[in-house]
């Protein structure tokens, strides 16, 4: 089974209601003790690497051996012939043939060894990636887990014994209602500012004389009588 | 470990305000202090729960229980969410036990501002996401 369905099956755990747990703790066990087995087979595996990866390296200098050997006897071959001497040659080349014979043997037991060392290689990165996987999953399932019991300490602790009755819909509209609330209030701490930033400013032309202090009764009849000895 | 890194990122948000203003309390909410809750000003009904572990930062809200769901409708709203989650910017639907949460995760790496970005988002996003399915809720 993959690691995902494991956690699937971990995380529904049966649990419906509030304060029942959420995760499979006994799922999660097997799951940490998967890890753990996991682990140890990386180990051994990687023991078991070293350990081909040691005997190929032997094999490697049976090969190089035989085929310094095949060349050293060519030569005395090449020098028996020279002589003359055939039976001699043909001794030597008798040698040379069982030499070939073991090199052939020892070059498939080489490649043997090269291709379980890939394999061996591939399936080492294949686990640390699954154990990486796995523990990053079940730190995530313990983590939600945690974050279940946060909720339901917050939520006692916020709407006190009411936690129930709250339901989302309404938080929403009381969320919704506390903003309109403080939209109206900085609206209307700006528009109370701008009112009153009109009054300061008719004060100060006021006291710069430029817009006239006291418009009375008395004030317009003396500009009418100004307009009048004017026209 | 995490714990020490959760603590240094409560430290840092602390003396944050969002974008627009909108101040945060932060306190520790488990007997472990691994996981701290984060409530927005004016929104302490859908607090957002942080942790933290090697892997990555995550920030979660809840939503609803299963209990405030509609059943003839449930089939409907699950679809739904599915189908809006791609769009949700950074955060998505989830269910932890009877409880559909709304969650986003970050790097371990992110900077305080991208946490607080988050942060703003999920909030708004959860607003928005209730909103959005009321329809499949339960009548009051």
């Amino acid at each position: 089974m993959s690691i995902f369905k494991k956690l699937f099956t971990a995380v529904r755990g049966g649990a419906t209601e509030v304060g029942e747990a959420i995760v499979d703790s006994q799922a999660i066990r097997i799951l940490e003790q998967e890890l753990r087995d996991s682990k140890t087979a990386l180990n051994d595996a990687k023991t078991n690497l070293t350990a081909i990866m040691a005997e190929k390296m032997g094999v490697d200098r049976k090969v190089k051996d035989l085929a310094e050997k095949i060349k050293e006897h060519e030569g005395y071959a090449i020098q028996a012939m020279d002589k003359g001497d055939e039976g001699l040659a043909l001794e030597v080349a008798n040698k040379i043939a069982e030499f070939e014979h073991e090199l052939n043997i020892q070059q498939g037991v080489c490649e043997g060894y090269a291709s379980k060392i890939t394999t061996l290689k591939k399936m080492i990165r294949q686990t640390e990636r699954n154990i990486q996987a796995m523990g990053r999953e079940i730190s995530v399932v313990k983590t939600t887990e945690k974050v279940q019991k946060a909720n339901e300490l917050a939520s006692a602790k916020f709407s006190g014994s009411n936690s129930a009755l709250q339901s989302a819909t309404d938080s929403l509209e009381r969320i919704k209602a506390r903003q309109q609330k403080r939209e109206d209030q900085s609206e209307a701490a700006l528009e109370l500012e701008s009112e009153e930033g009109t009054g300061d400013l008719t004060a100060r032309l006021k006291n710069a004389g430029i817009v006239d202090s006291d418009s009375s009764g008395s004030s317009v009849l003396e500009r009418l009588k100004k307009q009048k000895g004017n026209g | 470990m995490s714990n020490a890194k959760l603590e240094q990122l409560m430290t840092s948000l602390q003396e944050q305000k969002l974008s627009d203003g909108t101040g945060l309390s932060i306190e520790m909410f488990d007997g472990e202090n691994s996981v701290a809750s984060i409530m927005v000003e004016d929104r302490e009904e859908f607090p957002i729960y942080m942790t933290v572990d090697e892997g990555q930062i995550l920030c979660i809200s809840y939503l609803y229980g299963e209990d405030e769901v509609n059943p003839d409708k449930r089939t409907e709203m699950m679809e739904s969410m599915l189908l809006m989650n791609i769009s949700i910017p950074l955060s998505a639907f989830s269910k932890i036990g009877s409880q559909y949460i709304m969650f986003g995760a970050l790097s371990p790496r992110s900077s305080i501002d991208e946490l607080l970005h988050e942060i703003e988002l999920l909030s708004d996003n959860v607003l928005e996401a209730i909103d959005a399915v009321s329809d499949y809720l339960k009548e009051k």
